[in-house]
């Protein structure tokens, strides 16, 4: 009798334990399934997200286009604002759910960090937007052009790229504030200095032109006002509007559009070098807790050096205030084309401490 | 710094007296006393002291308003002395600020050095040499990482030929002369910085101490077009200059009121703050040059459960470096270990250390990752790199052996090590054996005699593999830990100055604006300029001056009318 209860309980707790373990086999499918399922949706989401926000992208870019041959489509500008405004969601979206499904902030690779470029682009764009109060030139063109090239190289590099896993050294909270203060750096960078080459291009094209048409005295009296009247402050400006007589007051209004986009640059150079400083100063501190030295002379750490010195010159030749402008913009413009080299040059060598980035890995 | 306010006692808010703490030079006020002055170590000037204090005080007899005008043009147009502030606070060195040169009291050798160091000074602080240093040494780091650093001078025989030279000109002999090869650290490159270092040392003394005292030094203007020439002006037709007073406070600004004048500003700091900038820069320099000098580096790679002693490891860097205490420390790697992703990649690797000193007694013990090192007596151990050093089998039962394991070459990081078993007879020429391969600690991979695969075991697992015979188990994979130690002297330094850096820098961002006005019958004037935000000061200042009340002439008392917008 003992026996038979014996054995029916132990038959009765055999089967309960192998309940039991078919039970945990299914909790545990069923929540791989569940994980399954919600990586599923977050993929997706993302998936969505960057087709949205890349073709709101084109759309805006295409309507600033247009409102930059035909000038007088009123709606387009609301239309534009909005359209920035809406990408300007889409990315944040897409960071979030990125971040979400790897586990780690999106900052691995150049894929992550080329997104994470176009979002500081669309928070300056959208900052300086809504101070200025009113629509000006200056604030649409230099932000599309950049849209643009962040995009496309973000959308010619992958379809959707596999979130990746943090190697080793990655794995530090200085790698948040060191990449997000260098990315935000060169957004604002890149900005100012699109500024200045649109000076050069305003001044030097305007020059070139008049000087090209004839040596008559009028037009030289006119490339003379012009070139001259940048380097005017207002009242003295005033002045020699009055005195000297000619015909276009083209010549005003571009040179006080040379010199907003002047100001607007050198606003934007400065925000951007100080945030250029700190990211660099705080990778140095990071490689000093990761490696053990501050700096290697590392190239993408010596890149990184010669776009800080380059600004670092930008900002002094505008003490001399003779010749600001166009020294600057010279200055400025090399400087773009130096973070091109620092940022994407670097990678595609794939040499050095930083090739975590680099096409050729992996 | 006092501030005379109108007699106008429902003000009471304009009153700031206490605003600098270090009071700069007042065209209006009283002078200050003789023997303050003596602890400044300007001897030169104290005779000349004295005529000037007679001179001062013949100026304030004199004073009236308008001769105001005539001392700010006097005043911004002599350059200010160097630095003279005091620890009491009383203004005598800049009182000699109108001095007339005279300072030439030495005669002979100690003249002509002062004089060649005022011209070097002079050459030094121009700011076009200043940017073509930093140009120079631009262009010097671009082309240190384009051609290959450290290399033996046979690549560059090969690189860079006599006979095609690169762009034209550029062979091996303009590398090694110039010592292109090891860049960062040649005479030309620390040259430059040097240089730069001077640049900024003369610029700081020479232009920039003074700016603090023109920026600090503020006058009114007193008269109308004096205002009106102001890059941003204004007129309100009714109003009064003590609203305009109170609204720039309330929004910020420091106000002075003096009879119908006004005069207020905000964000000094951030003209201050480049001061800050440069003098951070000479810090992370000086911390560089020390640490660059003085630092001590050694790497070592021990396996699991070996030990090694700190000074033999580490090797100087410069002539400064002189070793310590700490150096007699012996480590002993207890033990090595990894994590792993679910993927198989290796997420992270810790050592486990303990600290011995000379006696063999522990002093500490640390388990160490990439990312989070140890620190011991002003010594820094790193972990940088990590192997596989032996492998631990059985034989057919016998054992253990240990089996040394070494690194096989392939491409990216990816590691790969490999040990060999021989099986047979070992002396012959071409003996077969056993090979294991592993990527990492985790599992190793067999192959048998004839390269075949034939199973890969976990250490851990302890299960028999059965190759050609032979029953192979796998007792353990010993790691060894790539360890970097390094002591830095000028480690605070440097950290001192990337903080003092990163804050001015900061700072360096406000503008600095002034804002000047007068009160012209019922009119107000103002006039104002900024340094930096030029392109949101007009707007600010609409903003505000739109909130001045309009003054209704409804009563003979100058009854404020609430009639305010905004």
């Amino acid at each position: 009798m003992v026996k038979l209860v014996d054995t029916l309980l132990l038959g009765s707790s055999a089967r309960a334990s192998r309940f039991e373990s078919e039970w945990r086999h299914g909790i545990f499918y069923s929540k791989r399934l569940l994980g399954h399922l919600i990586f599923m949706i977050f993929s997706t989401l993302e998936h969505i997200l960057t087709h949205i926000s890349f073709s709101v992208v084109s759309i805006v870019i295409s309507t600033h286009l247009i409102t930059l041959l035909v000038n007088e489509i009123l709606g387009f500008h609301d239309l534009s604002k909005n359209g920035m405004i809406i990408s300007f969601f889409c990315i944040t979206g897409l960071l979030i759910t990125r971040w979400i499904l790897s586990g780690h902030l999106p900052f691995s690779d150049l894929y992550e960090s080329l997104i994470f470029l176009s979002w500081g682009f669309s928070i300056f764009h959208i900052v300086f937007c809504f101070k200025k109060h009113k629509n000006d030139l200056s604030a649409i063109i230099a932000p599309s052009v950049i849209f643009t090239q962040g995009f496309a190289t973000s959308g010619v590099l992958t379809e959707i790229h596999q979130s990746a896993i943090l190697v080793p050294a990655l794995q530090s909270h200085w790698l948040m504030m060191h990449v997000s203060m260098m990315i935000f750096g060169y957004a604002a960078l890149l900005c100012g200095s699109l500024l200045s080459v649109g000076i050069l291009v305003i001044t030097f094209g305007e020059v070139i032109q008049i000087l090209g048409k004839s040596n008559n005295l009028y037009f030289l009296n006119e490339s003379f006002s012009f070139v001259e009247i940048q380097y005017m402050n207002r009242n003295e400006r005033n002045n020699v509007l009055q005195k000297t007589f000619f015909s276009s007051s083209r010549n005003y209004y571009r040179s006080q559009f040379i010199q907003q986009l002047d100001r607007w640059s050198y606003r934007i150079i400065s925000l951007g070098f100080l945030f250029l400083t700190i990211g660099i100063l705080s990778g140095a501190v990071w490689a000093n807790e990761a490696w053990g030295s501050y700096w290697n002379w590392d190239p993408k750490e010596t890149w990184a050096f010669i776009t800080w010195t380059i600004f670092a010159i930008y900002l002094h030749t505008r003490k001399n205030t003779k010749f600001e402008s166009v020294n600057s913009s010279i200055a400025a413009s090399l400087g773009f084309l130096i973070i091109w080299i620092c940022y994407l040059g670097i990678n595609l060598l794939g040499i050095g401490l930083h090739s975590y980035g680099s096409f050729t890995s992996n | 710094m006092k501030t005379l306010s109108p007699l106008n006692s429902s003000n009471p808010c304009l009153l700031k007296t206490h605003f600098l703490k270090v009071p700069i030079f007042n065209p209006i006020f009283k002078f200050k006393p003789l023997p303050h002055n003596t602890h400044h170590a300007r001897i030169a000037k104290v005779p000349s002291f004295t005529m000037n204090s007679k001179l001062k005080s013949s100026q304030d007899i004199n004073n009236t308003g308008k001769k105001s005008v005539s001392q700010k043009i006097v005043l911004s147009e002599t350059s200010p002395p160097p630095l003279a502030v005091d620890k009491d606070g009383i203004n005598g060195g800049s009182g000699s600020e109108s001095v007339p040169v005279s300072s030439k009291k030495k005669g002979g050798v100690s003249g002509l050095a002062k004089k060649l160091s005022k011209k070097v000074l002079q050459i030094l602080s121009n700011l076009s040499l200043a940017i073509g240093e930093m140009f120079t040494i631009a262009a010097l780091m671009a082309l240190g990482t384009v051609i290959e650093q450290g290399e033996a001078p046979d690549f560059y025989f090969k690189n860079y030929p006599e006979d095609h030279p690169v762009l034209g000109f550029f062979t091996w002999r303009w590398v090694l002369t110039l010592g292109f090869d090891h860049m960062f650290t040649s005479p030309v490159f620390i040259g430059m910085l040097a240089l730069l270092g001077a640049s900024l040392m003369a610029c700081t003394y020479t232009t920039q101490i003074p700016l603090v005292k023109v920026s600090r030094r503020w006058a009114f203007l007193h008269s109308a077009e004096a205002i009106r020439k102001q890059e941003f002006s204004d007129t309100l037709t009714r109003a009064s200059i003590e609203d305009v007073g109170t609204l720039l406070m309330g929004a910020g600004y420091e106000v002075f009121l003096k009879g119908p004048c006004l005069y207020a500003f905000q964000g000094l700091a951030g003209r201050l703050a480049p001061i800050g900038v440069h003098i951070s820069l000479l810090l992370i320099m000086v911390g560089g040059t020390l640490s660059a000098a003085g630092s001590f580096k050694g790497s070592v790679t021990v396996p699991q459960g070996l030990n090694f002693v700190v000074g033999d490891v580490l090797g100087p860097t410069g002539f400064l470096s002189t070793p310590t205490e700490a150096f007699n420390t012996e480590i002993h790697v207890n033990r090595f270990y990894m994590d792993y992703f679910e993927s198989g990649e290796v997420s992270q690797f810790h050592t486990d250390l303990s600290l011995l000193d000379m006696d063999g007694k522990e002093v500490m013990r640390k388990t160490i990752s990439v990312n989070d090192p140890l620190r011991y007596g002003g010594i820094t151990i790193y972990q940088t790199d990590w192997s596989i050093s032996a492998l631990q089998i059985l034989k057919d039962n016998e054992g253990p052996y240990n089996l040394a394991m070494a690194p096989l070459q392939i491409n990216g990081d990816k590691k790969l090590f490999g040990t060999f078993l021989p099986v047979g007879d070992i002396n012959s020429p071409d003996v077969k054996g056993i090979s294991m391969l592993a990527r990492d600690l985790q599992s190793i991979v067999l192959y048998d005699k004839e390269g075949k695969f034939a199973g890969v075991r976990r250490p851990n697992s302890k299960l028999p593999i059965n190759i050609d015979g032979s029953e192979i188990v796998i007792l353990d994979a010993i790691g060894s830990s790539g360890l970097d130690l390094k002591t830095d002297p000028g480690v605070p330094t440097v950290y001192a100055g990337f903080g003092a850096l990163m804050l001015t820098t900061c700072i360096s961002y406000l503008s600095h604006s002034q804002i000047w006005a007068i009160q012209d019958g019922t009119s107000v004037i103002i006039g104002g300029k900024t340094n930096r935000a030029k392109m949101e000061f007009p707007e600010e200042m609409n903003r505000l001056l739109d909130k001045v009340p309009e003054i209704v002439e409804s009563s003979s008392s100058q009854q404020v009318d609430t009639i305010t917008s905004g």
